[in-house]
């Protein structure tokens, strides 16, 4: 492994080399990916399949060729670790919540009523999800190879199964399955060498995002021993999310009175435009222009411009996960998260309102190096309740679980607009907290003995 | 005016403490180390200070989640008791705290006590929860109000109040053009509460 480690200012050497890169770098655009995940009956069996595996996990930056974009990236869950006879004491050393898992969380991040794990897609929440693989490349071809490379580590692996696979794909329209442009923002971190896709954000100590460097409190995050299995490694919370499309077209259709009003009210809830352009930029019409100038598009703040949300509500998708410099309770820069969305399904055709029976929406990985106070913090105090915002109860318009009793609150002049019964556009069909080790961790994982 | 839906309330299951509505109560009571009283007790005079008035009254509108929180010194100067309400869970915000003036404050009072990680530790959730004991009974006069509601409520209440005090108001009520607004039921009941 070669050492090119980058220094920041501060003089923070992040080992780059040893991170993987599903980790750190923005997935391609366009995409084709696949999640698969593995249960491991046999330690041993698990370990010879790492040692497989580890040639074909990439770490470091981007290729500079973006036509040779691709990776795979490996992530376990706690009953992962366990089932590959990582030692007890070591297995105690992780966070509550990565031991506990997604589903025990539930009720804490909101996933209730039609999005509780008893209702989750099989394996998800059953602790028989070890080992979570993921690909993704630029195009069908590259992720062919790559998930070529991976299966023959895994094929013909007694002690170690397939049960679960997933393919994702950008759709044509290079949009999500509610027809919005998603990828674009990315937190700038100190001392990776990656551009964050805000230049007005003040970089974000390495610690927020990889373990084993100090992080925003100036503290290490808490990392699992021993040393060579925390380094360089991160957490991710990988989610299988439902769209209910037709739903979302209906409600919009019936809370305005003409298709430019429908679009503006669609835009009020995401925060953007379906081109990407933000409204805090462009807060009248689409502007696709700005959307494609990748100096532009993200290149905003709230407070000066937008301080009540006359342009870009407060309650609206993008300000609530990531509220840049609004004002709301608490510092957002304690919760910030990498965030990987990618789609799946079919699109549901353009203009129809009736739901078709398909099943559609986005497989979600957010990445941190805190999945109390990063993933966990987000969906229970900002998508769930909007008490930070001064809207307390009240929900994120296209994330939040609202049962037909939802309210958002759209800020104009001369009075503000609040709109009611908000069913839920998004039903959770599973999810599962992964620890992505560092490469050098990987091979400690293999070489685990006994 | 009161909060427009249902009560707010992050399930922390395994946090301690009572709940009524949307806030929480928390009480820590830590072992003053030996000898520091004094200084404890000057900490907590600077604190009080009218010239440190403002700035804490800034950074508890700036947490935004705090109703009110006492510092006490008892048991003959031996123990020392930490009380609050919040709304929510108290843990939600906690690392958010440590970053602000009120970090600073924590780390300087509890530097006194024994066992004290610093505010800014990863631990500290788990010293501070070690050290908390539940309420027998908590209740609260505003159930479903956060802080952040009472705010808005005053600011809005502020501006109704100036409004009905113009003479143009008193006009507006009259004039026939509104008569269908102001026959509305929600219109009858903001008048109503503005009428005494």
């Amino acid at each position: 492994m070669s050492t090119a480690d980058s220094r920041s200012a501060a003089g923070v050497r992040v080992e780059i080399d040893d991170v993987q890169s599903g980790a750190l770098r923005p997935r391609p655009v366009p995409y084709e990916g696949k999640f698969i995940f593995l249960r491991v009956d046999d330690r041993h069996a698990g370990r010879a399949l790492l040692r497989r595996l580890l040639p074909v996990t990439s770490g470091g930056l981007p290729s500079a060729d973006r036509s040779q974009d691709a990776w795979v990236a490996v992530a376990f869950t706690y009953q992962g670790l366990r089932a590959l006879g990582v030692p007890q004491e070591s297995l105690d050393s992780f966070p509550r919540a990565f031991r506990e898992g997604m589903a025990a969380r539930a009720e804490l991040i909101g996933d209730v009523g039609e999005s509780a794990p008893d209702r989750w897609e099989a394996p998800f929440g059953t602790g028989d999800v070890h080992i979570a693989l993921s690909a993704l490349a630029s195009d069908a071809a590259q992720l062919g190879k790559e998930l070529e490379r991976a299966r023959v580590a895994f094929e013909d692996t007694p002690g170690v199964q397939v049960i679960w696979q997933q393919e994702v794909r950008q759709l044509p329209t290079g949009r999500t399955t509610f027809g919005f442009r998603d990828g674009i923002s990315h937190p700038n971190i100190e001392g990776v060498g990656l551009p964050g896709s805000n230049p007005q954000e003040t970089p974000i100590k390495a610690g927020e995002f990889i373990l084993g460097y100090p992080d925003e409190t100036g503290s290490l995050p808490p990392m699992p021993t021993p040393d060579v299995l925390g380094r360089n490694g991160t957490y991710a919370a990988v989610r299988k999310v439902h769209t209910n499309v037709a739903a979302w077209r209906r409600y919009l259709r019936a809370n305005s009175s003409g298709a430019e009003q429908e679009a503006l009210l669609a835009a009020k809830m995401v925060g953007r435009w379906p081109s990407g352009a933000p409204l805090t930029l462009a807060p009248e019409h689409d502007d696709p222009e700005l959307a494609a100038d990748p100096h532009r598009v993200n290149n905003f703040l709230y407070r000066e411009n937008d301080d009540r949300g006359y342009r870009c509500p407060a309650g609206a998708h993008i300000r609530r996960t990531n509220p840049r410099d609004s004002t709301i309770i608490g510092d957002a820069r304690m919760h910030r998260l990498i965030r990987r969305g990618t789609t799946y399904g079919p699109p549901l055709p353009e203009g129809v309102l009736e739901d078709d029976g398909a099943d559609r929406g986005l497989v979600g990985v957010f990445l941190g190096a805190h999945l109390e106070r990063q993933f966990e913090f987000i969906k229970a105090e900002w998508i769930n309740d909007g008490n930070f915002i001064g809207y307390p109860g009240e929900k994120d318009a296209v994330a939040g679980h609202h049962g037909g009793t939802g309210t958002v609150t759209i800020p104009e002049k001369p009075v503000r607009r609040r709109l009611q019964n908000l069913p839920s556009f998004v039903v959770t069909r599973g999810g599962e907290y992964c620890f992505v080790p560092g490469l050098r961790a990987l091979r400690w994982l293999a070489e685990l003995e006994d | 005016m009161t909060a427009t839906t249902g009560a707010p309330q992050t399930a922390h299951p395994e946090r301690p403490g009572k709940s009524d509505g949307v806030c929480s109560e928390f009480t820590v009571f830590t072992k003053i180390k030996p000898g520091h009283a004094d200084a404890l007790r000057e900490d907590l005079a600077t604190l009080a200070d009218a010239a440190d008035d403002e700035r804490v009254h800034a950074a508890v509108r700036q947490i935004g989640t705090l109703h009110d929180a006492r510092h006490v010194i008892f048991d003959n100067d031996t123990r020392f008791m930490f009380a609050s309400v919040f709304d929510g869970s108290w843990d939600a915000y906690i690392d958010d705290f440590a970053q602000t003036v009120v970090g600073e404050r924590f780390d300087r009072v509890f530097s006194h006590s024994e066992g004290f990680p610093g505010v800014k530790d990863p631990g500290v959730k788990d010293w501070f929860i070690a050290h908390q004991e539940p309420a027998g009974v908590f209740v609260s006069a505003y159930p479903d109000l956060t802080v952040q509601q009472i705010y808005k409520d005053h600011r809005v209440e502020e501006a109704f109040e100036e409004v009905l005090d113009t003479p143009e108001f008193r006009a507006a009520l009259e004039n026939p053009a509104n008569a269908e607004l102001v026959a509305t039921p929600s219109f009858q009941k903001l008048l109503e509460e503005a009428s005494a």
